[in-house]
This record gives C-alpha cells, sequence and structure tokens, in this order.
C-alpha cells in the first residue's frame, strides 16, 4: 500500500497551533505502489515519485515472480517444458503451451494433422477471450466499476468450464505435445462452446454498456496512459498495445500459421495509443475471437490429432504394455525426450498481450540447450515509465491496467 | 553402385596392375557421404568412417574380437559391389564411394532391426540393460515403426546360470556371438558356444560344464543387449540413475583402469575402461567384485580406547590424543609406523611425510593384503595397488622398507610399544595379528574397514577409499594411474594424507595441504619416478559413456541423487 515514505516535520511541534504554521511539504513523496497492491497484477512493485499528484519519475520493479523459467527448461526433456510455459502467461496457458509447441515443431520441421491445428487455434482464441475478459474486467474493477468486473468474469468462469473439460485443468494447462495435441475434444463439447459463447455475447453486452459510453469511465480512460507511435515501437510494443496506436501489426496475419489464414477475421486498429483506445482494441478482439471460434467449430475436420512418428509421439498405451517396439519407443521418449536436430529458431505467435517470441537451440539431445521466450509483457512494462511520467498519480491505475501486465511471463 | 548419387571423386590413373594409384601414397582414400576419408591401409570402415562424423549401426563387431560379420546392422553401400556389404568385414579400397544413409541402406537397417525384435521379448522395464541397450538406441534411430508380427512370440530359457558370475537370457539374445569369441580368443577358454540351427539357435555352455573363467564377466560388458547379465548387478539399480568416475580397480596390482558406477555413497559395480597400455578393454571377475568394501563393514567416526573403554570421539579430540601420545615417543625406538600398499601414492606421501618429519622414524613396515592366485593375462598374485608406489615414495623421502613379519617380532621382542598404521590391511591372518597387537601400549589406526585389528586400536581413524578422494596408484609395471573422485566421504572419514596433514598440524607443523592435488605437489617432487608426472595432465576426461546421461552434477561437485541426510529415495528402483 502507499505510504509515506519520509514525512518531514517541523522541529518541536510542542503547542497546538504549531501544526497549522507547520511549512507545507516540498520535498518530493517517494511511494512504493506494490508488491503487494491490488491494483498491481501479479506481484510488481513500482517505486513512484511524486511531486504533489504529479508522478515525476516511475520505475517498475520486476522479479518477485522469478522462478528460473529458462534454467529449468535446460534440464528436462522438450514435452516437459509445457508446464513451466503454463506459468508465464497464466491467464492465457494454452496459447504459452502451443506457441512453444510450434517453435519445436519448425525446428524439427514438422507438420502436425489439420485437425490438431484447428483444435490449436480454437483453443487459443478461446483463451484469447479469457485474457482479454480478465483484463476489461480489471479494468473495470479498479476504476470502481464492480459490476462490469462481475459480468465479465462470470463470462471467464464459464471458459474456465470448457477449458477443464478440454485439458483437465483451469489454469495450468499443459495442453498439445510436440507433434499434436495429447487430446482430442471431448463429447458434446462443441455444443457446450456454442452455448457459452451465446452466454459470453450477451454478458459482453452488458460490460460494454456499463463501460464504453460511461462518462466516469471515459474520462478516466481517453487521453491517459499515452505512448507515442514511435515510442511504442521502438520499446518493442506489439499485440493490443501497438495496435491501439494505430499499427496494424498481428501474427496471424503477418505470418499466418495453423489455420489461421482459412479463418474470417479483423484486427481491429486504433489511432491514440491511449488507455481507452487499448480498451476498444481488447473489447472488439473478444468479439473477433468469437468469431473465429465459431468459424473453427464449423469447418473442423476428422482426422487425427497429433502425428504417427514414433521419434516424436508416445506409442498408444496398448504398444507400450504389449510390444517390445512400442516400449522401447516409450522408454526412449520419456527417458531421453524427442530428439529435435541441432540448431536455433526464433518463432512467434500471436498472443493476447502480443507477439509471444520463442528462441530456442537444440544441441541434438533430448533437452533444450536453450530457452528464451519473448514475452510480449517485458516490452510493454518497459515502457510504462515514459507513458506516465508528468501525468497524474491516479492514471497509473488504468494504465497499468491496459497493458496487462502478467508477471508469470515478464518475470519467468 | 549405378543409382547411388554420391559424388564419385575424380579416377586416379589406373596403374599397370589394373588397380587406380594412391591418391595420397602409404594410405587408402576413400570418400563416405561425400566426404573424402584418408584411411590406413587395413582400417576398419565402422571405425574408420566416424572420423568423418558418419556412424555406421554395428552389434557384432568388436575391434579387439575377430569379425563375425553375422548382425547385419552395418550393412552399407559401396561402389564396388552391387549389393550392400557389411562394413565391418569389407576392407577399404583405394577410390571406393561409401554411402552410410542412403535409402537403400536405411530401409535395410530398419529390416534387420525389425527381424531382431521380432521375437525379443516386451523386457525393458524389467531388463538391467534398459538404458545402456543397443536395441533401443538403433530401434529408436533406424526402425520406430510398430510390429508386424503376427502370432506368438517364439519362447527360451529366460534364466539360464551359466556360472558364478554370468546369468543368460536366451529370449533377448540376437547372437551376435560377441561373448563366444571373447571367451574363445580373449579369454582362451571356449566355454560358450551356439547351439541348434536357424532360429532355433541359442548361445550356452557345453552340457555339464560352467562359465566359470575369471574373465566371464566380460562377456556381460560386450554383450550390446540384455541377454547376459552380471549376477551380483543384476537388479540392483537403473542405469540411467547412476554415476560414473574414471578409477582403477583396486583388486591387485595390475591396476584395470575402470568406471566406478555409483549412486548416492554407494558403489554400485566396476566397469572396465579403455586403457591400452594395461587392461586393453577388459578386467577380472575378482576384481569386478572388490568394490564391496567400499560399501560394507566401513567406519563412520574416530574412536578412543580399547575394549570397555572405547568411545566414539570427535576428530580434535583424536588428533590431540594421537598428538598427545607421539610427542613423548618421537624419534624412539619404541614407535613405529606401519604402511599399506593400498592406499594411495598421495595417501602415502603425506603420512610418511609425517612419520619421518613429525615421528622421527627412519623405516617403515610395509602391511597389506596377503598374496593370492594370479593367471598370466591381468590378475597379479600381489592384490595391493600400489606396492610399487610405496617403494617409490618410501626412497624418495629416505625411508628404508621392512617386511610386517618384523614388526611381528619386535613387539613380541618389547622394542616397538606404539604403532601408527597407515590402512588396516596385513598380509597375514587379522585375528593373529590382533593378538600381536593386543600388546602395544598404543596403536592409531587409521582403517577404512572394521575388521579384529581395529578393535585393538586406542585411536582409530576413519580413513576415505580410493573413490571418495582423487589421487594415483602406481601399477606393478611402475605405470602411474590418476584416478578421480566420484563421491565425497561419509561424515569424518578423511584419505590417509587428509588425516597426515591434521596429525602434522596438531604437532605444530605448518601444513596446510587441502587436496590430493596439494600433497602431490609438495612431496611428490621429491620422488624421482613421480617427479615429471603430469598429475592434472593426466587426469582421465570427465565425460565418460555414451546414452543417457544422469542431469549433470551440481555446481557444488556433489554427485547426482546425493542427499544431505540419509540414502537417496531413488534407491531400489
Amino acid at each position: 500500500m502507499a505510504h509515506a515514505d519520509e514525512r518531514q516535520t517541523d522541529e518541536s511541534p510542542s503547542d497546538e497551533d504549531s501544526e497549522l504554521e507547520a511549512h507545507l511539504q516540498t520535498r518530493r513523496m517517494m511511494i512504493n505502489l506494490g508488491p503487494s497492491h491490488p491494483a498491481m497484477h501479479g506481484t510488481v512493485r513500482m517505486r513512484v515519485e511524486l511531486e504533489g499528484e504529479t508522478i515525476v519519475r516511475a520505475d517498475p520493479e520486476i522479479g518477485f515472480l522469478h522462478r528460473g523459467f529458462q534454467k529449468s527448461c535446460e534440464s528436462v526433456t522438450w514435452n516437459q517444458c509445457l508446464p513451466y510455459t503454463d506459468r508465464l502467461n497464466y491467464v492465457s496457458a494454452i496459447m504459452n503451451n502451443l506457441g512453444f509447441l510450434k517453435a519445436v515443431e519448425k525446428l524439427i520441421g514438422l507438420e502436425i494433422p489439420e485437425r490438431a491445428q484447428y483444435i490449436r487455434v480454437l483453443s487459443s482464441e478461446l483463451h484469447r477471450m479469457h485474457d482479454h475478459l480478465t483484463c476489461v474486467g480489471a479494468i473495470g474493477l479498479e476504476l470502481g466499476g464492480f459490476s462490469a468486473f462481475l459480468y465479465a468474469i462470470e463470462a471467464r468462469e464459464l471458459i474456465m468450464d470448457r477449458v477443464s473439460e478440454l485439458t483437465g485443468a483451469r489454469l495450468t494447462t499443459t495442453f498439445g505435445r510436440v507433434g499434436g495435441l495429447n487430446r482430442d475434444l471431448p463429447d458434446g463439447w462443441i455444443e457446450r462452446v456454442t452455448k457459452t459463447l451465446d452466454k459470453i455475447h450477451e454478458l459482453l453486452g452488458e460490460v460494454d454498456g456499463l463501460l464504453t459510453a460511461n462518462r466516469i469511465f471515459v474520462d478516466r480512460m481517453r487521453g491517459t496512459g499515452v505512448i507515442t507511435t514511435q515510442d511504442a515501437l521502438d520499446f518493442g510494443f506489439t499485440g493490443p498495445c501497438l495496435r491501439a496506436n494505430g499499427i496494424n501489426y498481428d501474427v496471424r496475419k503477418a505470418k499466418p500459421y495453423w489455420v489461421y489464414d482459412r479463418m474470417e477475421f479483423d484486427v481491429p486498429v486504433g489511432q491514440n495509443g491511449d488507455n481507452y483506445d487499448r480498451y476498444l482494441m481488447r473489447m472488439e478482439e473478444l468479439k473477433q475471437s468469437e468469431k473465429m471460434i465459431r468459424q473453427a467449430m464449423k469447418q473442423l475436420p476428422q482426422g487425427p490429432i497429433i502425428v504417427d512418428d514414433w521419434r516424436i509421439v508416445l506409442p498408444p498405451k496398448a504398444e507400450v504394455y504389449g510390444s517390445i517396439e512400442g516400449v522401447i519407443s516409450h522408454f526412449k521418449l520419456v527417458m531421453e525426450g524427442v530428439p529435435v536436430p541441432p540448431g536455433e529458431i526464433y518463432d512467434s505467435t500471436e498472443a493476447a498481450n502480443g507477439e509471444l517470441g520463442w528462441y530456442l537451440v537444440s544441441d541434438g539431445s533430448g533437452r533444450p540447450y536453450k530457452v528464451h521466450v519473448r514475452a510480449p509483457g517485458f516490452a510493454i512494462l518497459s515502457g510504462v515509465p515514459r507513458m506516465i511520467e508528468g501525468k497524474m498519480l491516479a492514471d497509473l491505475i488504468p494504465t497499468f491496467d491496459t497493458i496487462n501486465m502478467i508477471g508469470g511471463e515478464v518475470e519467468q | 553402385m549405378s543409382e547411388s548419387d554420391g559424388k564419385k571423386p575424380p579416377t586416379p590413373a589406373p596403374t599397370p596392375g589394373g588397380r587406380p594409384a594412391p591418391k595420397h601414397p602409404g594410405f587408402v582414400t576413400v570418400t563416405v557421404d561425400g566426404k573424402e576419408l584418408v584411411a590406413k591401409p587395413g582400417a576398419n570402415m565402422v571405425d574408420a568412417v566416424k572420423t568423418v562424423g558418419s556412424d555406421i549401426p554395428y552389434y557384432c563387431y568388436h575391434p579387439r574380437l575377430s569379425i563375425a560379420a553375422n548382425c547385419r546392422m552395418c550393412l552399407v553401400e559401396v561402389s564396388n559391389s552391387p549389393k550392400l556389404v557389411p562394413a565391418c568385414q569389407t576392407p577399404l579400397a583405394e577410390g571406393m564411394v561409401i554411402q552410410t544413409r542412403s535409402p537403400r541402406v536405411q530401409e535395410s537397417q530398419r529390416a534387420v532391426m525389425e527381424f531382431l525384435l521380432l521375437n525379443h521379448p516386451v523386457d525393458c522395464s524389467i531388463c538391467d540393460q534398459a538404458g545402456e541397450c543397443k536395441l533401443q538406441d538403433y530401434y529408436q534411430l533406424h526402425d520406430f515403426r510398430p510390429s508386424r508380427l503376427e502370432g506368438e512370440k517364439i519362447l527360451r530359457n529366460k534364466r539360464k546360470v551359466l556360472g558364478p558370475t554370468v546369468v543368460l537370457d536366451q529370449e533377448r539374445c540376437i547372437l551376435c556371438t560377441r561373448c563366444v569369441r571373447f571367451m574363445t580368443e580373449v579369454a582362451r577358454e571356449p566355454q560358450l558356444g551356439v547351439f541348434g540351427r536357424g532360429s532355433a539357435e541359442y548361445i550356452d555352455t557345453f552340457p555339464g560344464k560352467h562359465l566359470d573363467n575369471n574373465y566371464s564377466g566380460n562377456t556381460v560388458d560386450i554383450c550390446p543387449v540384455g541377454a547376459l547379465l552380471n549376477r551380483d548387478f543384476r537388479f540392483r539399480a537403473r542405469t540411467w540413475f547412476l554415476s560414473a568416475a574414471a578409477s582403477v580397480c583396486t583388486g591387485c596390482s595390475r591396476g584395470c583402469s575402470i568406471f566406478v558406477d555409483f549412486m548416492g555413497q554407494d558403489t554400485y559395480r566396476y566397469r572396465p575402461r579403455e586403457n591400452e597400455s594395461i587392461n586393453k578393454s577388459w578386467m577380472c571377475d575378482q576384481g569386478r567384485l572388490s568394490y564391496k568394501p567400499l560399501n560394507q563393514h566401513r567406519l563412520a567416526a574416530a574412536m578412543l580406547g580399547r575394549g570397555e573403554d572405547r568411545r566414539e570421539a570427535t576428530v580434535p579430540e583424536a588428533l590431540k590424543a594421537v598428538a598427545e601420545q607421539f610427542k613423548a615417543l618421537a624419534g624412539t625406538e619404541g614407535l613405529a609406523v606401519l604402511a599399506s600398499p593400498v592406499a594411495s601414492n598421495e595417501d602415502l606421501l603425506a603420512s610418511l611425510a609425517f612419520a619421518r618429519d613429525a615421528l622421527g622414524v627412519r623405516s617403515v613396515y610395509v602391511g597389506g593384503r596377503p598374496e593370492g592366485a594370479g593367471d598370466n593375462f591381468l590378475m597379479t598374485p600381489d592384490k595391493n595397488p600400489n606396492r610399487r608406489g610405496l617403494e617409490w615414495v618410501a626412497r624418495g623421502l629416505d625411508l628404508t622398507l621392512k617386511p610386517f613379519s618384523e614388526l611381528g617380532k619386535a613387539i613380541n621382542a618389547g622394542t616397538v610399544k606404539a604403532v601408527y598404521a597407515i590402512g588396516g590391511e596385513v598380509p597375514v591372518d587379522p585375528s593373529l595379528v590382533a593378538q600381536g597387537f593386543a600388546r602395544l601400549e598404543y596403536l592409531v589406526l587409521q582403517a577404512s574397514n572394521e575388521s579384529p585389528i581395529t578393535a585393538q586400536a586406542h585411536v582409530l581413524l576413519p580413513a576415505a577409499v580410493h573413490v571418495e578422494d582423487e589421487g594415483t596408484f602406481t601399477n606393478v609395471d611402475g605405470i602411474t594411474q590418476r584416478f578421480r573422485k566420484a563421491y565425497p566421504a561419509r561424515a569424518d572419514v578423511k584419505p590417509h594424507w587428509a588425516w597426515a596433514v591434521a596429525l602434522a598440524q596438531e604437532f605444530g607443523f605448518p601444513w596446510t595441504q587441502a587436496s590430493a592435488r596439494d600433497v602431490f605437489r609438495e612431496w611428490g617432487p621429491r620422488v624421482a619416478e613421480l617427479a615429471t608426472f603430469d598429475w592434472d595432465g593426466a587426469a582421465p576426461p570427465l565425460k565418460t559413456s555414451r546414452g543417457l546421461h544422469p542431469i549433470a552434477t551440481g555446481a557444488d561437485g556433489r554427485p547426482p541423487g546425493y542427499r544431505e541426510f540419509g540414502t537417496p529415495r531413488v534407491r531400489g528402483i
């Protein structure tokens, strides 16, 4: 919680009048926003230097959620990295899982089955909605609109139910495997998702009605947290935060992967680069994602969900228990990992907050030699001082909300 | 080959005899997977192609055995034959174009793997070889397809005990005959043979005979699959949990190079390590079992007092007690030093330097294990790994060596009243020695294992064994070998050199040696034979074998699986 770092007191406030005669504060006030502050999502600490209510200097301090992601990955096999990727952007874990897998598959030079590609698109978009709903709801909450938050969270909860049906987990999904997916869609899941989307559509209308044209909300959002287009590019912004500046860059359109080129969707682009535009980007992307999920469910082909190659994918259990070929392959894959050929690669997907990039190095063993992740939130967080210095303290809250910094991926 | 797509090298002008002139005179020049390979005439193709980065898989080929060419795994495509040829058997010819990864070769490798696994039992989960099995390696590299077997697998004897060391699982055998050839050609006692014909073939001993040669354990090492298994090691550990350290066998004065396979602070087995000048690729069965004292009946703490007065003591307490007694006795006839040729050169350097400088002795009695059987291959009658080293070190430090029997006489005569013993091994029956030692007024014993003699010590200092520290041994031929540390010693257990340095400090000497390396640098140059020994350079490489490796040891040097308290949880899996 914010508290005064130093409070200047005049010497000897002995008589009652002295308080009235005290001089006004002339020194800058240093306050800590976080690390445990409801508005500092995750656990980030912002050291803010105040001149009155104006922020002179803001210094985000990260590392409270550092888990040694890269080093952990180096000592496990490629597939065993997946649970670590869950914990990057834990609000949209599936997109981390699948982004990582896509990079590994590119390093192997592997084409995954069509059905797996569709399910990957479908589940990614579901989690994009999940991420954006959390962000939008939190903005409402922290600016005083509790109702909007409840509607958004109700919608998010529905997605969590569908995700847990699909992956077995609400949050840490560990979905997919190198070469495809570890499980197919459950029975009746598509109908349930359709119903869920209908409900979310309704709830989103409520959120939209409560926030988008709300005078108080707009006053707090419009023109605050502005960043210039050049600065946004220089800092390496991607995703909704960059598109709010009018730059039309979306990895799904720029370098289409999986079956995104078969999806009909628009990429919303803003113009002002302020909090309100970033909010609008997310509201619109929610609608586009919903559209994409419906398309993917309609086009979803039948077929295998994972490649049939025992060098990469565990054999069916009947083969493992019943044939020496199966048990050898299983043993080698579990003990040594997928033999990714030596080499290095950079690959990226469009995650909820922007370009999620992977720089992978393999030395030919079953374990990664190096796993570097370009978390979109890291670049965006580093731009926050530029957006907020010289502005009011109160603007920090919506700004921090709309950049949607996620501690897990920024601090790794 | 007409359909081969490899680049042909420029054809040299033919000589009158019809053969092409060598491109590099004195060598054979061939092309392997598009790369030029210059090899010595007579080089084996399987080994030679490795130098240009190609890898030919094989089961039956072994560089130290005759060529059988029966596994068919090493079939490659060569320009001077229409059919695929076995690489292990085909001589390199000038201008030959070899393809090790062409589609034809790959299909052949796949087919061989499919046949080898056709009747193989589903055993990986209970097989000791899992993790270091060539069937597993090559299946994943060259086959990776489901079985097409229809019907039942052929059943054979799954646990045929061949002898005291080896048990055979005939179902897992791929009949590469490496073991048969080893027994005939290396051990020179043909105890194994191939029986039956065709698909009913199996490896066995002759009726009524056993595989009881002292070198039979090597058949387990060279068996590329899990057919031949060591009865001592079987079902005791999964190989991927074991780490290996390059070490030296201490079973006899041959000093075979070995790997110590360990987990936590226990040794699980010895494996021979390639050493052209000593043991080639082999070691004897007796040496193989000589790891047992490293784990059993070990002394863990310093002890003070004899008989009913015996109690556990802290290290400073024990050192103080030794110094008090020995300061009074130093330089007198009544104090004798007993050194064991089981200790390493570093142990002896520091201990004998301490004996000479602090205890003032001029001669040292030689202990050590009693003589045993030897043979005409590797095993020697002298069962002490470092007798030559002890002789060298004593000479370097101007100490004369006296036989153990004289110590017994001196004790009986009453001239020797106190003994400082480096190592608890004695060349005669330990119970008899213990009776003699019972007469001593003061016995300080540095020993690693419990014995009747340790019961007679007034001060008992627990000593480390060779796998718990690094150092050198000098074998019977005067070859000095470095060995590496496998795992740290428990609790108060220290190597002899560390006890010697600690005692010298207690005596007031400014000794500061903190490692075996320090000890060697201090006293090694005084020994003429060791003065030129490159201690650091002679260290065997840390990287050991191919295949599965445990996760790297932590930066603090603790072995994988090592736990500060208690045994590792992985034991027994």
